[in-house]
């Protein structure tokens, strides 16, 4: 065969350093905008310091940011609105996206329009969607108001803004508006996957539309899906344009999740080393769920 | 397999009624752009303007400096692309091609990498950014957004290059290119969509940051990227939503019409490296 005998003659030692050489700038850039400011501050996380000074002399090695985090009310807090925040977007954002990938994997007229508008919110930044949002919810001339008074749902304008209850609720809107398209694309990706037969198939041996869904379309969805969660509950995990610039964490702190929080600290209150403490606690909890991620998609490799 | 003509009416009534609702926040954003600031005080709401103020666009850029936030993303966001482009075009060829002692470890570690806070990274990165002295100005914004930026594009051209047949490059070798010429003559020029969609999508990355434009270009209104400029709008003018919404439309366009030109590209864009 002469491709192997290409291989083996001219290859096996020039490809190997071929290969390297290509990483090569890769490796160094990703090394000193990435990997060193993440020593850097796991660094800071164990030292007492306020304002990220790295040329000044490093102070003595301490846990006291982690065991005032662990004794902080606040983390607490924060922890439970991260986690009502991650299993309430990602529901909504699953819901709708599977809904609508449904829809739009149907054959009809109009169906590439349609599949154009369902995705259209992933095109718009997370700061715009957060002025349209906060607009429609505006407690004085809000459109929002307007609606639920016409449907009897509240006497009075609601001001959204100052309720913890309803800015969570805001928040968590925006963000499925925001994040559903993608699970959206994802899915109808997977499902574009899923071959006919399997359908035709079915039908012919008499199966209705919700014995087709429940086990043929939801089984080959399986590895998407999978996958897909994972990427949407990291997502709202680290998500912090939408709640800063919506709440910016309030009020009463209803909407103050890790990541905000870390950002609180660092930048509001310059405790550097304290918000690199929350900023390492979140980084395992990615790691953990990129290494989940990973081990449900073998192949991702 | 025909579909009931009752099937058929309600399949039309839900792709309707679904696109419709979900795509009202962004129609209401432009009506809102459109009317007089005045207009919106009203009730029941107008849900389009008696007479569309279309001359808005040209009045906010007018009077705010929105071309100069628009310029100062698209400088960003070039810088950041043209940057991480380069180094992510070799290096996705080089995971693709070539069984590098480490490239497993290195690929398992750029797809963590995509799946760092923000907020993790924004605090030693202002402390090495201020030590430099890069704190204002538009260099720190195209580091940070490299950091965003090169995990996702090595992976999806990773993932392009391995759907690129490896018999066209050795086929370019046994008529006598380099290695590395056949790369650059062979394999680029067949991937220029693949390429094209991945830089786009490196610009939507960095043109929808805030986080870090909030943290490193606060000092001058000068410096400020468009989005970071729309937030300050939303502070300081928290009745005139007309205003605000004729900027954030300039803003989310250039997002919107590459999306538009992408849309096929996405699915194979976004599902790159991750459920293949």
């Amino acid at each position: 065969m002469p491709r192997a005998a290409f291989l083996d003659l001219a290859r096996p030692s020039r490809r190997h350093w071929l290969g390297n050489l290509l990483l090569a700038p890769a490796v160094l850039l990703i090394g000193l905008i990435i990997v060193y400011p993440l020593f850097v501050s796991v660094d800071l996380s164990f030292q007492n310091v306020n304002i990220a000074r790295l040329d000044q002399a490093r102070r003595p090695f301490t846990t006291a940011n982690y065991e005032r985090l662990f004794a902080s009310e606040d983390f607490w807090n924060a922890c439970w609105v991260t986690f009502k925040l991650v299993i309430i977007v990602s529901t909504g954002c699953f819901l709708l996206g599977m809904a609508t990938a449904l829809l739009v994997n149907n054959r009809f007229k109009g169906q590439a329009l349609a599949r154009l508008l369902v995705a259209l919110p992933w095109a718009v930044p997370e700061v715009i969607a957060v002025v349209i949002f906060a607009w429609l919810f505006d407690s004085s001339f809000g459109l929002m108001n307007w609606i639920f008074i016409k449907l009897g749902l509240v006497d009075t304008t609601i001001n959204w803004f100052s309720s913890p209850s309803a800015s969570f609720a805001v928040v968590c809107v925006v963000m499925i508006w925001k994040g559903y398209p993608f699970v959206s694309i994802m899915l109808l990706a997977g499902l574009q996957s899923i071959p006919e037969d399997f359908y035709n198939a079915a039908r012919v041996d008499g199966a209705s539309a919700w014995q087709r869904l429940l086990n043929i379309t939801i089984p080959s969805l399986m590895p998407v899906l999978g996958v897909t969660l994972v990427l949407v509950m990291l997502w709202v995990f680290r998500d912090f344009s939408i709640i800063y610039v919506l709440t910016g964490g309030g009020p009463l702190k209803a909407t103050q999740s890790l990541s905000i929080m870390t950002y609180e600290q660092a930048f509001g209150f310059f405790k550097m080393g304290y918000a690199s403490a929350i900023g390492v606690i979140t980084l395992i909890v990615c790691i953990i769920a990129s290494r989940l991620m990973i081990a449900r998609a073998p192949d991702t490799m | 397999m025909k579909r009931s003509r009752l099937d058929s009416v309600l399949l039309y009534a839900t792709a309707i009624l679904t696109c419709a609702l979900l795509v009202f926040p962004i129609y209401w954003l432009v009506v809102t752009a459109l009317s007089e600031p005045d207009q919106l005080r009203q009730l029941p709401p107008k849900f389009w303007p008696d007479q569309p103020r279309w001359g808005v666009f040209a009045q906010i850029l007018a009077e705010r400096p929105i071309l100069q936030w628009l310029g100062n993303s698209a400088l960003a966001a070039i810088g950041a692309v043209t940057l991480s482009m380069t180094v992510s075009v070799l290096a996705g060829y080089s995971l693709s091609r070539f069984k590098v002692r480490g490239g497993q470890s290195l690929g398992l570690f750029i797809l963590t990498a995509k799946m760092l806070p923000a907020t993790l990274l924004v605090i030693p990165l202002f402390g090495i950014f201020r030590q430099l002295e890069l704190i204002g100005s538009l260099w720190s914004i195209i580091l940070a957004h490299a950091t965003l930026i090169i995990p996702f594009t090595t992976w999806m051209l990773k993932g392009y290059f391995d759907t690129i047949p490896r018999e066209l490059e050795q086929a370019a070798m046994v008529d006598g290119c380099s290695p590395l010429g056949a790369m650059v003559r062979v394999i680029l020029p067949v991937s220029a969509p693949g390429l094209a969609a991945t830089a786009l999508y490196g610009f939507v990355l960095s043109w929808s940051d805030y986080a870090y434009a909030r943290t490193f270009l606060t000092n001058a209104q000068t410096n400020w990227t468009a989005n970071l400029g729309i937030t300050t709008m939303k502070g300081e003018y928290v009745s005139n939503w007309s205003d605000i919404s004729a900027a954030s439309i300039l803003v989310a366009l250039p997002i919107l019409l590459i999306y538009l030109f992408l849309e096929r590209y996405l699915v194979g864009g976004l599902t790159a490296g991750s459920d293949k």
